[in-house]
């Protein structure tokens, strides 16, 4: 095998390796639900990456796509006693439409015109929802609490949700791998480069940038099925929040936008955080973990406005002295 | 030589009990997790729950034999457990019911805490009482009362709190009664804003007035948080309802009695459903320009002297306000799942489960205006109740109705300024 190539993969594997055999080196309650968050809200990071970090289009109402898989999962449990399951088809199909009929219109805007576009469809859906009996209203939706059989997945121990959300991450990234190494992957970094300049040289840029909104809608929907599942619950603030919105941008802009890794290192970061600073401060009741959370976010934004992967790519390029071309999944700033 | 013997001897034994005296006593102490939104949009109300159980463990971790039939008050700690203490977890929900029910698992699993209160929001209270029952741990909630909580077929969830129709029904037997005193209550309009609370409530005043031959006549919501309610106000000011049932949340309660002053509108009667019209902060801002509100309580202070008054200046001392309905509902929820421990005599769920559900509490033993504490088989009290307080002075509710619990008559028609 090519010594480079080695080199490439061997990392990765030892992170794979690493993840795979948290929950056996982890083994209470708590640390393993810990990994299984972590690992969701990667998957809600990667799934807005695609068009968050490579296309370059900061969309600040992704929990709407969110909120159509968590609403999908209950909504089939509570109207119909189907398993929430159910809810990644339907969630699915709903958000891409979703995705199309409002990317058509909101894709043509530029910069920060699209994040305040998607900011006012997000916050219109989670007032009608708010006001639709159907959907629960402002009382939310519920899921089975009690196991009727193992296609509820209702769990006690968080080790299957460990496994599950796994899956569906290395799928997910699987995916967001194989479409950056795509022609619609250069179509998008020359898009967000410079929209003006890709057009020039023929790149169908509308379409492009609507196909990875749809790619990312979905993806992000059957992440919201997960979470939904999992608690087993969902109102219009947990389900279709702008603070989700806000996380998923967040996770992937800590960790590297646009990069396949990013978002998972970012994930990996501010989960254990939020939990744990929650857990040491929360019940004195100072309201300290989010003056932490948005201090380190505050030091990110000035210091190393890439991302962490970025970072520590520019120090080991460094320290083994060699100037790698900007590869595919290249360095950039985040939006 | 012997008497050296003798004095080692009996320091070694010394020091033996001295060592053992502390370690023992530190066994004895009974876990509870509370879970509360002490940060975030409801961080008040949380900050207040906080409080509220810290004055109950007060109680019950010290002798307080002032405090009459109340239970565990008497003697220092829980005498069913050799005088065992009970300490309090806090932890935060931050108003996410994910975080809430992270939070419920940390505290059963790391913690190790015996049974679980809280927490505040009925969706919070919802998902962290699903990860109790998965494990087997008992959840007793004071204050919740979105209806589906108690009909999910929980074995370990119990709900000490009167729910929404519980109200309904107060407030419609006393239109009744108002009715007969000669008041005109045939045209009832209710004003809600968009959230659970106002929802649910309104729906289930709607269909339990429906129920008793009265109707609603209008029915106006809004946006919860809203910056101009002058349309509202216009609206009642036009159709001229009898009674008005407002149902919201402080600071939009304030808004509404400031337009209507804005506007010179009072209704013949206005009712308020609790929260914003109890808020500490409604009776500041705008108490003296709402003279005459009727509101629904469980918590009434009492007769000076009376252990309910004494426990108010309890929780005054060490919060700085006045023990609220919300507050008080908690620490009622946090003493009935405390009696249970002391009677189980045990820290093991399943004894703490039974002797929930043995639950037999007198209106004597209560800090709340309940007619009693006892569980159905889905873990609701079926001896909750309220009563009827109006804001006669600008400043201080007083207990109205019904008759055998008030202080004072009605006064009608509503006054406002």
């Amino acid at each position: 095998m090519d010594k480079s190539l080695m080199r490439r993969l061997l990392w990765p594997s030892v992170a794979l390796a690493l993840v795979i055999a948290y929950p056996l080196l982890f083994s209470t309650p708590f640390q393993q639900r810990l990994g299984a968050l972590v690992l969701l809200y990667a998957i809600v990071a990667s799934a807005w990456n695609i068009v968050g970090g490579y296309a370059g289009q900061v969309s600040v109402g992704h929990v709407v796509f969110f909120g159509c898989g968590a609403y999908a999962a209950m909504g089939a449990y509570a109207h119909f006693a189907w398993s929430p399951l159910v809810g990644i088809p339907v969630g699915i199909v709903v958000s891409v439409a979703i995705a199309a009929v409002i990317g058509v219109p909101t894709l043509r805007l530029s910069g920060h015109y699209f994040s305040m576009a998607t900011i006012a469809v997000a916050e219109l859906v989670r007032l009608i929802v708010s006001n639709t009996d159907y959907l629960g209203a402002g009382v939310g939706l519920s899921g089975p609490t009690v196991p009727r059989n193992v296609f509820d997945l209702s769990f006690i121990s968080a080790l299957p949700y460990y496994y599950l959300f796994l899956t569906v991450l290395v799928v997910t990234l699987g995916i967001t791998w194989w479409m950056a190494d795509s022609r619609m992957g250069f179509y998008l970094r020359a898009i967000r480069d410079s929209e003006r300049a890709a057009r020039s040289l023929g790149a169908p840029a509308s379409r492009v940038k609507l196909y990875a909104f749809m790619l990312s809608a979905g993806l992000t929907s059957v992440a919201g099925t997960l979470y939904a599942t999992m608690f087993g619950f969902v109102d219009p603030d947990s389900g279709l929040g702008i603070l989700i919105s806000v996380k998923m941008l967040i996770m992937a802009a800590l960790g590297g936008a646009g990069l396949l890794f990013g978002p998972l290192v970012g994930a990996a970061i501010l989960v254990p955080l939020e939990e744990i600073s929650n857990n040491l401060l929360g019940g004195k009741g100072a309201g300290l973990t989010f003056v932490m959370y948005g201090a380190i976010i505050v030091l990110i934004a000035r210091f190393q406005p890439g991302g962490i992967l970025t970072l520590i790519k520019r120090l080991s390029d460094k320290r083994g002295g060699r100037s790698e071309k900007a590869d595919a999944t290249g360095a950039t700033h985040a939006p | 030589m012997r008497l050296k013997h003798v004095l080692a001897l009996v320091g070694a034994a010394a020091i033996s009990v001295a060592l053992a005296v502390p370690a023992a006593a530190q066994d004895k102490t009974v876990k509870i997790g509370a879970v509360f939104p002490l940060s975030g949009g409801a961080a008040s109300a949380g900050v207040h729950a906080k409080f509220a159980i810290e004055t109950a463990i007060d109680i019950i971790n010290n002798a307080h034999p002032e405090l009459g039939n109340l239970p565990l008050a008497k003697n220092a700690g829980l005498a069913g457990l050799g005088g065992a203490k009970v300490e309090v977890v806090f932890a935060d929900n931050q108003g996410s019911p994910a975080t809430g029910q992270n939070q419920a698992l940390r505290l059963i699993t790391e913690d190790k805490v015996v049974a679980l209160t809280g927490a505040y929001q009925s969706g919070i209270t919802l998902t962290a009482s699903a990860i109790a029952e998965k494990y087997g741990i008992p959840f007793v909630n004071g204050e919740s009362v979105a209806a589906n909580l108690t009909e999910r077929g929980f074995k370990w969830f119990f709900r000490v709190t009167p729910v929404a129709a519980d109200f309904a029904r107060i407030y419609s037997d006393f239109l009744k009664d108002m009715k007969a005193a000669g008041a005109k209550t045939d045209n009832v309009a209710l004003v809600h804003d968009n959230t659970e609370y106002g929802t649910s409530v309104a729906s289930v005043i709607t269909s339990v007035f429906k129920d008793n031959g009265a109707s609603i006549s209008q029915d106006i919501a809004y946006a919860v948080n809203a910056t101009d309610v002058q349309s509202q106000v216009l609206q009642l000011k036009e159709k001229k309802p009898d009674v008005v049932i407002m149902i919201a949340y402080a600071s939009d309660a304030i808004l509404y009695q400031k337009t209507m002053q804005a506007l010179d509108y009072k209704p013949p009667m206005m009712i308020a459903d609790d929260s914003g019209y109890s808020d500490p902060s409604f009776i500041k801002a705008v108490g003296k320009i709402s003279q005459g509100v009727f509101n629904r309580s469980s918590w009434s202070v009492g007769a000076p002297g009376s252990p309910s008054a004494i426990i108010a200046e309890m929780y005054k001392k060490r919060s700085g306000d006045e023990l609220d309905d919300t507050a008080a509902r908690q620490m009622q929820g946090f003493f009935v799942l405390c009696d249970a421990i002391d009677r189980a005599g045990s820290t093991d769920p399943a004894k703490i489960q039974a002797a929930l559900k043995a639950t037999d509490l007198k209106p004597d033993q209560l800090i709340m205006g309940y007619k009693g504490i006892k569980f159905d088989d889905k873990g609701q009290n079926i001896l909750a109740s309220g009563l009827m307080i109006q804001l006669q002075d600008g400043e201080n509710y007083v207990a109205v109705w019904p008759k055998t619990n008030a202080e004072k008559a009605p006064e009608m028609p509503y006054k406002g300024w």
